[in-house]
């Protein structure tokens, strides 16, 4: 060692440090991480329908199993297609198997905006998508009409409530430029609240970090009620789903995940939305805020509500 | 550019001594200068980054078309220096900030980095031994083009590597081959200024991919046959023997 000159200590001690900080695990991404193997699927799913629905008549309930171990990928291209003509779904775009019973009933929530070619592609490609999978379900799409940035927690707090109102037990959180390519990525809840879009085409399939807890999520709606929603205050993108997850944390709530190749999504090209100005400071007080800012201050003025043929339309000034 | 840079040494063939050597010190440091600037002057548009991507490559011609003497500048080691440096700050903090490259992909990055520099580094070192005690004189090849070749080798796929990474993050990409994605869609990069940051770096690091494609081609076809014929032919003679 005595022999070892200073200089080329301190360029090799330089060196390591750089290493350590550059592949620091919060430096990089991740294509693997823990998620429920697909033969626990089915005894990790809630299973729940809204009391209201309207059962069929048919005796048998639906199985699952298939749909989870199904190995197809859809195309995104599926979105530029159209829908059969005898397709079944209800004004409001609410939709369930006629062949046999539904063991989940699901609410679908998306934020919207001025993105009309988007929400086209987004309603044909999702009710193609989610009629392979058996479930009861319903989308919501909450419009801001007003000015104001972009609140997009505080739509799905409006989305949430309205579908809770109406009784269903699950929420999924979901972005309109999202299309999810694997059937068996079932839009069902699973007890722990679960991220669905771990793997997307726009990330490089990678998960950014270990707690986004954005994009496309599914929540009980008793666990959505106990975490108070979402926040209301972030205006502009992005903060709002971290916000989230330090709620769930909070309540020592984990989530989940299905594995990388079952939570593919195919994200649709738009321009960057205008990021919010005060989205750091409002993280850090993330904790502090959640009993008062949620669902239990919801305040917003409704303008129209419309079933469409293909989803519940909520327009509201916030 | 390097334009500039060449008239001014072309100008003032005359100057002194003392005004010399602050000439040889300005060039070194102008590339470090000039090349961030170019690179961001291309983050305003996809018009202005072709502009000075043609530009830049219509330099390298006119650089490449002179006679070699001309070409003792350290203004040349210089930029291709400081375009390294520069595009290896760009992905350990531009790219590596938008948290899709992984731990493995970075790693191996940085492993061909490492191994570029290395052999660049033991090129100059050996020629500089070379130049120092004369001892390649009357050789045809000197000692150190298998440095060379190697350095010229991994260079070529680091920068493969790490564009087709910058480009897959700030692009939609779409799976090429198995896990090998390739950039689809580049329309959004310019709406922000970190993805267009990373964007035209990218961009600029596929013009040198370029450039180290013709020189390994050069290599094959032309020095490789004939570096070979010495070594081949003694092991034909003692076969012969």
């Amino acid at each position: 060692m005595r022999n070892v000159p200073k200089k080329k200590i301190i360029y090799g001690a330089v060196v390591v440090i750089f290493l350590i900080v550059l592949l620091h695990p919060d430096m990089n991404g991740r294509r693997s991480y823990e998620y429920i193997p697909k033969e626990a699927i089915l005894d990790n799913l809630y299973y729940a329908v809204t009391k209201s629905f309207k059962l069929n008549n048919s005796t048998n309930e639906c199985d699952y199993r298939d749909i989870v171990f199904d190995d197809t990928t859809l195309s995104p291209s599926l979105k530029d297609g159209d829908l059969d003509d005898g397709h079944k779904i209800r004004a409001g775009g609410e939709c369930a198997p006629l062949e046999c019973r539904p063991k989940f009933s699901t609410a679908i929530v998306v934020p919207y905006r001025n993105r009309p070619e988007q929400l086209h592609d987004f309603l044909i490609y999702m009710h193609t998508f989610l009629r392979r999978q058996q479930i009861h379900y319903r989308i919501y799409v909450i419009e801001q009409l007003d000015s104001l940035p972009f609140n997009r927690a505080k739509l799905m707090n409006i989305g949430a409530k309205l579908a809770m109102k109406a009784g269903f037990p699950c929420l999924v959180l979901h972005d309109v430029d999202l299309l999810p390519l694997r059937p068996a990525n079932l839009y069902a809840c699973t007890y722990n609240p679960r991220h669905l879009s771990s793997s997307i085409n726009k990330f490089r399939y990678v998960l950014p970090y270990l707690h986004l807890f954005g994009g496309a999520i599914a929540i009980r709606a008793d666990q959505f009620r106990t975490v108070n929603g979402m926040s209301n205050q972030y205006y502009g993108w992005g903060g709002e789903d971290d916000d989230f997850y330090s709620r769930l944390e909070n309540k020592e709530i984990k989530i989940c995940r299905f594995e990388p190749a079952t939570s593919v999504y195919y994200m649709l090209n738009h321009k960057p939305e205008v990021k919010g100005e005060q989205r750091h400071a409002l993280l850090d007080r993330a904790e502090k805020r959640m009993p008062l800012d949620g669902l239990n201050n919801l305040k917003y003025t409704e303008i129209a509500a419309t079933l469409h043929p293909l989803f519940t339309h909520i327009m509201i000034n916030i | 550019m390097v334009i500039t840079a060449l008239t001014m040494e072309d100008i003032l063939p005359f100057v002194t001594s003392k005004a010399n050597k602050k000439k040889v010190d300005t060039d070194a440091i102008l590339p470090f200068i000039i090349l961030p600037l170019l690179l961001l002057l291309c983050t305003l548009s996809r018009t202005v980054t072709i502009i000075v991507m043609v530009t830049i490559a219509m330099g390298v011609l006119y650089v490449c078309t002179r006679p070699h003497q001309k070409n003792r500048s350290s203004f040349f080691y210089s930029w291709t220096l400081s375009s390294g440096i520069y595009l290896f700050l760009v992905f350990e903090f531009g790219v590596l900030r938008l948290l899709e490259i992984t731990q493995v992909e970075n790693f191996v990055l940085l492993v061909l980095v490492a191994c570029t520099c290395y052999f660049f580094h033991k090129m100059k070192a050996v020629a500089d031994f070379e130049l120092a005690t004369g001892s390649s004189k009357g050789k045809e090849y000197r000692p150190n083009y298998p440095y060379f070749l190697a350095g010229q080798i991994f260079a070529f796929a680091t920068l493969l590597f790490g564009t087709n990474l910058g480009l897959t993050t700030v692009c939609q990409p779409f799976i090429f081959i198995g896990t090998i994605l390739m950039p689809e869609d580049c329309s959004d990069v310019y709406y922000q200024m970190d993805l267009a940051i990373c964007f035209v770096s990218s961009v600029y690091g596929v013009g040198y991919v370029l450039i180290i494609a013709l020189v390994l081609l050069k290599q094959i076809f032309v020095y490789i046959p004939k570096y070979c014929e010495p070594q081949w032919r003694r092991i034909v003679n003692v076969l012969n023997v």
